[in-house]
């Protein structure tokens, strides 16, 4: 049993080690533009974008459908032109965003992107086509208290994870405390609620946001930047040099004719028109959508996993100890990693090998991550079935398949209804991580609604209430099922 | 002669270290009743489920009419299963069935019964133990004494060569005892062949015509009841006697 263990642990490792060096070779090995055949061979070319940052891009509703806008946006809708190709665009975290130029789930990335040293190491950068520089918002009642970076000495101070803005607030702010946050909208609210002093954002962005919350201010950085900090570029996948030519043919053009000033602009009308409503009545219609994913994700995913964990619960049961091994190595392996990094896995990793939609590559991990759980509920409801049953059914003679059918399996059922309840109601919470790799789910929509409305607080409200009603009619129904089992 | 329906050759059964039952020879015969009594712990029950496969024996020979069971795999001895029927003291009935479906199971899977059919003949067998009007309860609103005549039905609805019963009565409130005995009783007056494990003395010196001791992971004597009662052969008996007749 141990060593058939060890085996698995090492036939997974080796597997980990192939994927990996498989995908290093991948990019090493090509001296084509595979990226800039493939986009002109579909006709399309995938812009990947985290639309938290305005004005460079956020969503816009219009006639009730959400859109990414923003000067990037006007800016890789250039590209495509020039390309002769259609625009696509998919939405992720910016922490996401480099990993799916590694992966081939985009093509290109602009989402107010510096191309620092570090990001060259591992994707290809186009000319600098925008440069900003790096401010610090606080809050108005603070004007008198902060100047510039050197006020913020020991203070708290918060940047976007894993950006610029984090590692200037870092290296240049002595003894300062820096909170990394995901979105734009909650680096705001976390200023507004004085979780933290200041925020360092790119300028454009920072007066954006400056002209639509009336309690914050812009002041400048004061920080020593190069090239690098203040720049703004496209990246693309490393080894793209057709591609690459063509957006810096597209970039010079632009720079020729002085449009950004423009793309501002406009990006600055969305912005006020974004702001004219900000009730989340208003905002329905994201919120019903999110709802609906979280709960499709939900029940494929109790479906999927109820059908996995029984097929791994009959494994551990089984009398062939290779298939007893593997199902227990797969529910420990499972049950010791993170939901966030087998859902990163299964779209980053397995999308390698095949082109996943992030839908499926969610429910795909929410089903393969429930079904270890349920595979041990399962397990434990077959085991607690007496013993005596299973005796009495084999001497009248029924064969294996038969007892668990008949005798074994309802009576488990039985007793683990409430347990597989419970997964279910655990699942609808858990799902919320699919929103790291764009999958619209309910958390997605309520950081949609936050950065385009720059309210931090209501959407959390609206999303906790709607998450609240789901769990809580769906444990009222399993109760009411649950009376009924036990009565019929 | 009566023909042979179970035939035990130097049987051993060990747990680890724990020898439960050694070197065991016996024969159940066509129309045999066969009481096994002796104290608790004597191996009774590891015997009798031996004589399915239900433990595998650790060494010896158990055969069934002619036919070694040690030597077969998993799926034969499913097949031999159908001939023996076997009565728990627990009853062991599935309670996530009605009482017909649970007679009609077996008879159903494993014999390939059609459903209209099963169902008349566990009707009958129902009668037989005086429970036709329970065909559609569940076993849970049972009483103990109407959930073991269940169990036996269930068993007989397979037709087995040789009935196993191990304690069926123990597990019942004492007013319960007669009506499961009367069943059995019934049975034995068919021509079934019996081996019933039982503390109850009664039953055993008026129904079966031999008595197996166990004691001490073996079975130390073989007798007729009236010998048995009056006239036990090893000091063992003696003593276990006096001491069920002092109770
Ligand atoms: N699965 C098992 N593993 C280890 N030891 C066991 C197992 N089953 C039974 N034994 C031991 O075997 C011995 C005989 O048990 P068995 O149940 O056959 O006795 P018995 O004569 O039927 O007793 P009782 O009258 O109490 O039912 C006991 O000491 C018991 O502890
Ligand atoms: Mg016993």
């Amino acid at each position: 049993m141990k060593k058939i263990y060890k085996f698995i642990m090492l036939a997974l490792l080796a597997i980990t080690v192939f994927a990996t060096s498989g995908f290093t070779t991948s990019i090493k090995a090509d001296q084509k533009d595979v990226t800039y055949d493939r986009i002109m061979k579909r006709g399309y070319i995938v812009l990947g974008t985290s639309p938290d940052y305005a004005p460079y891009e956020f969503q816009t509703t219009s006639n009730n459908k959400s859109k990414d806008v923003g000067m990037d946006i006007s800016v890789a809708k250039d590209i495509a032109d020039d390309l002769g190709v259609k625009l696509k665009i998919k939405n992720m975290d910016f922490d996401s965003l480099l990993v799916a130029l590694q992966t081939g789930k985009v093509d290109m990335v602009l989402s107010g992107m510096n191309p620092s040293a570090a990001r060259r190491k591992s994707v290809d950068f186009s000319d600098v086509y925008y440069k900003g520089g790096q401010s610090i918002l606080i809050n108005k009642k603070d004007a008198g208290i902060y100047k510039n970076k050197d006020s913020f000495k020991h203070k708290k101070i918060a940047a976007q994870t894993g950006s610029i803005q984090y590692n200037l607030a870092k290296k240049q702010i002595d003894g300062a405390k820096v909170s990394g946050i995901q979105k734009g909208a909650d680096l705001i609210l976390a200023l507004q609620t004085n979780k933290v002093e200041g925020v360092v954002m790119e300028k454009p962005t920072a007066e954006a946001y400056a002209a639509n919350n009336s309690g914050i201010k812009v002041i400048q950085g004061g920080f020593t930047l190069n090239d690098d900090e203040t720049s703004t570029a496209v990246a693309m996948p490393k080894n793209s040099p057709v591609l690459r030519k063509k957006i810096n043919t597209t970039i010079s053009k632009i720079k020729a004719k002085n449009l950004l000033p423009q793309y501002l602009k406009e990006a600055g009308t969305y912005l006020k028109g974004n702001t004219v409503n900000t009730s989340m009545i208003h905002y329905w219609k994201y919120f019903a959508m999110g709802v609906g994913y979280t709960i499709l994700i939900s029940i494929l995913g109790v479906i999927f996993g109820f059908i996995t964990g029984t097929l791994l619960a009959l494994l551990r049961l089984s009398d062939n100890k290779v298939l007893r091994g593997l199902s227990a190595a797969y529910v420990e392996f499972v049950r010791g990693t993170p939901l966030m990094v087998q859902l990163m896995f299964v779209y980053f990793g397995l999308g390698l090998f095949v082109n996943l939609p992030a839908l499926t590559a969610g429910i795909i991990a929410v089903s393969l991550n429930s079904g270890a759980y349920v595979a041990e509920v399962i397990r434990g409801g077959i085991n607690s079935v007496d013993d005596g049953q299973r005796e009495a059914a084999e001497s009248l003679g029924l064969n294996k398949r038969d007892r668990m059918r008949f005798v074994i399996m309802p009576q488990a059922l039985k007793n683990i209804w409430p347990a597989l309840g419970n997964e279910f109601i655990s699942l609808i919470k858990e799902s919320s991580i699919v929103s790291i790799i764009g999958v619209t789910d309910l958390i997605y929509q309520l950081k949609i609604v936050q950065s385009d409305t720059y309210r931090g607080v209501a959407p959390i409200v609206v999303a906790m209430i709607l998450y609240f009603v789901m769990t809580f009619s769906l444990s009222r129904l399993l109760k009411f099922y649950e009376r009924k089992f036990n009565n019929g | 002669m009566a023909k042979e329906i179970i035939k035990i050759e130097n049987l051993t059964k060990k747990y680890g270290k724990n020898t439960i039952l050694k070197d065991i020879s016996a024969e159940v015969k066509d129309g045999d009743i066969i009481s096994v009594i002796g104290p608790s712990g004597a191996g009774k029950s590891t015997f009798l489920r031996c004589l399915t496969l239900l433990e595998k024996p650790t060494a010896g020979v158990v055969s069934l009419e002619g036919e070694d069971l040690t030597k077969k795999t998993q799926k034969e001895i499913e097949h031999v299963r159908e001939k023996v029927g076997m009565v728990f003291q627990n009853f062991n009935l599935f309670p996530n069935m009605t009482v017909l479906k649970n007679i009609t199971l077996a008879p159903i899977r494993v014999k390939g019964l059609s459903e209209a059919k099963a169902n008349q003949q566990a009707l009958s067998l129902l009668d037989q133990v005086g429970l036709s009007d329970k065909a559609e309860a569940y076993p849970d609103n049972l009483s103990g004494g109407q959930r073991q005549r269940v169990a036996i039905a269930r068993a007989l609805a397979m037709k087995p060569d040789v009935m196993l019963f191990d304690e069926p009565t123990s597990a019942l409130d004492p007013e319960m005892v007669g009506e499961v005995l009367d069943v059995m009783r019934q049975l034995a007056k068919s021509g079934m062949t019996m081996v019933v494990v039982t503390h109850e003395m009664g039953f055993a010196q008026s129904v079966s015509n031999q008595i197996w001791f166990m004691e001490n992971a073996g079975i130390q004597e073989k007798s007729t009841p009236e010998e048995f009662f009056s006239n036990p052969k090893t000091d063992r008996a003696k003593e276990f006697l006096s001491k069920i007749l002092v109770k």
